[in-house]
């Protein structure tokens, strides 16, 4: 196995805020990882500087193997950002389409294939700015499966969605990294993070804790995964 | 009605405004440039036009013995602050006027003294370049008042030519008549031919920026920009893109103004109409370019329009709309040469007022591809910033 992402040591400050503060992070092939953590703890930070869109105060990204920033890389890379991104005048399958070809294009297969995995296939024709939020989620999702990337981030991709659909769009994340797709989601959702692979627990910046839930929470001496994190928060475990 | 609520609103209208601190600024700062800016054209002293004198003149001779008239046509010219007089050979005329460095010549026949005391009518040549139509018309006008008043003069005098005192005492005015001619455009354009061509130029350019403007501002307050930069789309790719997009609806609002201006409107223009569209196609590359660049330094759509008055109003007080930038005040015409549309005008000019070509008016084209190229490595440059 090698690392997908890889990041050593990485800093990213905005004036006097440590929005990413030394944080050594390595992700294999085929995982889904899942990064929990309270709001304003980094995590959007760390998938934007994963991506690029960012640029470390200090400190190192790779990803496949790549040392970012690296614009054609992305071709193999899924980003769904917090709030769902997309164009309000464009129909869903247009938009699907348009983040596909933006990634080195895809066939009408590929895109109605992605608008099907999400349920949507009997609103493809629809505007964006006609559907509900749940929809618009699930669109940008598609948009960001679209091209079958290597490497998915999801930047909270259930937050404001029903049970339901949540259910689906784990069942879909599992799919996807039993078929090799390497998968890094953030989350402030402590039921959720129990379906990753592993987790890492950051807080102001920092990876506090990393392993399989089952792991951090056995090893903080905790009842549960929540009362783990607050124990590593705490500094009580090490 | 509830005033306390009333109040409340007001209240939380003025703190959301003031938190906005360029558009406080603005709201003094900008009304006041845009003034300011018409002060100073409004009032500037109008420039001195410089004027070629052919003065061929033999005189002829009377009780007081020889006078040549057309001596003193000049010299009544030259004392006001209206003309700086460039004496001329016949040869020269043509090609003085076509290069600019005058704007007008006047001729003196041979027998200009000898005509006018035999008719008791002083018929004037006036070769103009005629391009500027307000300038032909206030330059024939002056040539005009300059010659009455000096044969006025001579004939108050009574320096042997009673007959035509009294001939002039009787009318209205003196028998001065202006023949002109017209190197470029001609007698029947008038002030809206002359506007016409940076008009339709200027609205191309202000409706291109605003569109560009306020799209790439939702695209980056949707967050779209956000996962366009997350493809490998490069942002260069990004600019033109967008140009090529949203040129297609500049070049088709050109189209529609040209035939607009053509044939509703019915302006007098020379020139090909199709080198008019390049020209104006040119300027609505900048103006793309031009938007995407100052929608970086714009957070919301009330940013937008402020720049109308900063970025819009400027380029048409200064590119020449209605004040030519040579006869704006030194100090103001730096400004008019660091805005595309002063280039673009010059070309329009060229092309519908004096009918000239692209062997002509290439190197203003070549000015408006480099802001072009310029504004797009710009826009590039700062979409940096997009990301927040």
């Amino acid at each position: 196995m090698s690392a997908v992402v890889e990041t050593q040591d990485l800093h990213k400050h905005f004036g006097p805020i440590r929005a990413v503060d030394g944080l050594s992070l390595s992700v294999q092939a085929g995982e889904v990882y899942g990064m929990l953590g309270p709001n304003g703890s980094g995590k959007t930070t760390l998938i934007r500087l994963l991506v690029g869109l960012l640029k470390p105060t200090s400190g190192e990204v790779s990803i496949l193997g790549q040392s970012m920033p690296a614009k054609e890389i992305l071709a193999r890379v899924g980003y769904m950002t917090q709030a769902s991104s997309l164009y309000e005048d464009l129909t869903v399958r247009e938009n699907v389409a348009f983040f596909g070809e933006m990634c080195g294009g895809v066939s009408r297969g590929q895109v109605d294939e992605a608008i099907a995995l999400v349920d949507l296939a009997d609103r493809a024709g629809s505007l964006v700015r006609t559907v509900s939020g749940g929809m618009r989620q699930r669109t940008s999702l598609a948009c960001a499966v679209v091209h079958r990337p290597q490497l998915l981030l999801l930047d909270e991709p259930t937050v404001g969605i029903d049970p339901q659909l949540r259910a689906t769009f784990w069942s879909y994340f599992r799919r996807l990294a039993a078929s090799g797709t390497t998968l890094i989601i953030s989350s402030h959702a402590i039921d959720e993070a129990e379906r990753c692979d592993r987790l890492g627990f950051v807080r102001q910046g920092k990876l506090l804790a990393e392993g399989p839930a089952e792991e951090l929470r056995v090893g903080a001496g905790a009842a549960t995964l929540e009362e783990a994190f607050l124990r590593y928060a705490e500094g009580g475990v090490r | 009605m509830n005033v306390r609520r009333v109040l409340v609103l007001a209240r939380r209208v003025i703190r959301q405004v003031l938190r906005d601190r360029r558009t406080v600024g603005l709201l003094f700062l900008a009304p006041m440039l845009v003034l300011a800016l018409g002060a100073i054209l409004f009032r500037a002293d109008p420039v001195r036009f410089p004027l070629g004198v052919v003065n061929e003149d033999l005189g002829s001779p009377t009780l007081a013995g020889k006078m040549v008239l057309a001596d003193g046509i000049v010299e009544e010219m030259g004392a006001g602050d209206t003309f700086d007089l460039v004496t001329l050979a016949p040869t020269e005329i043509e090609d003085r006027l076509r290069d600019g460095t005058v704007q007008a010549v006047l001729v003196f026949p041979e027998g200009f003294s000898a005509g006018f005391l035999a008719n008791r009518q002083a018929e004037l040549d006036l070769r103009l370049e005629g391009s500027n139509p307000t300038r032909s018309m206030a330059i024939r006008a002056r040539v005009t008042e300059a010659a009455m008043k000096s044969l006025a003069g001579l004939l108050a005098g009574g320096m042997g030519v009673s007959g035509a005192a009294q001939a002039g005492s009787g009318a209205s005015s003196l028998p001065v008549t202006v023949k002109a001619s017209y190197l470029f455009a001609g007698e029947e354009f008038d002030t809206m031919d002359f506007v016409a061509p940076v008009y339709i130029g200027f609205l191309a350019l202000f409706f291109v920026f605003l569109l560009t403007c306020v799209s790439f501002l939702r695209e980056r307050s949707l967050g779209t920009m956000e996962r366009l930069l997350a493809t490998p789309a490069r942002r260069v790719e990004i600019v033109l893109g967008y140009m090529g997009g949203l040129g297609l609806f500049a070049l088709v609002q050109v189209g529609v103004i040209l035939f607009f201006t053509v044939w509703v409107l019915k302006i007098h223009y020379l020139g090909s109409l199709g080198l008019v569209f390049l020209v104006i196609a040119l300027l609505a590359v900048v103006g793309v370019s031009l938007g995407i660049l100052a929608s970086t330094f714009a957070r919301n759509e009330f940013q937008v329009v402020q720049f109308i008055p900063i970025i819009i109003i400027p380029q048409a007080l200064l590119g020449g709309l209605f004040w030519a930038v040579e006869e704006m005040p030194g100090y103001l015409q730096p400004f008019a040469y660091m805005m595309p549309i002063t280039y673009a005008n010059w070309a329009l000019r060229d092309v519908m007022l004096k009918g000239w070509g692209l062997a002509e008016i290439w190197p203003n084209l070549l000015i408006l591809l480099g802001f072009a190229a310029l504004l797009i490595a710009l826009g590039s440059l700062t979409m940096r910033r997009e990301v927040a």
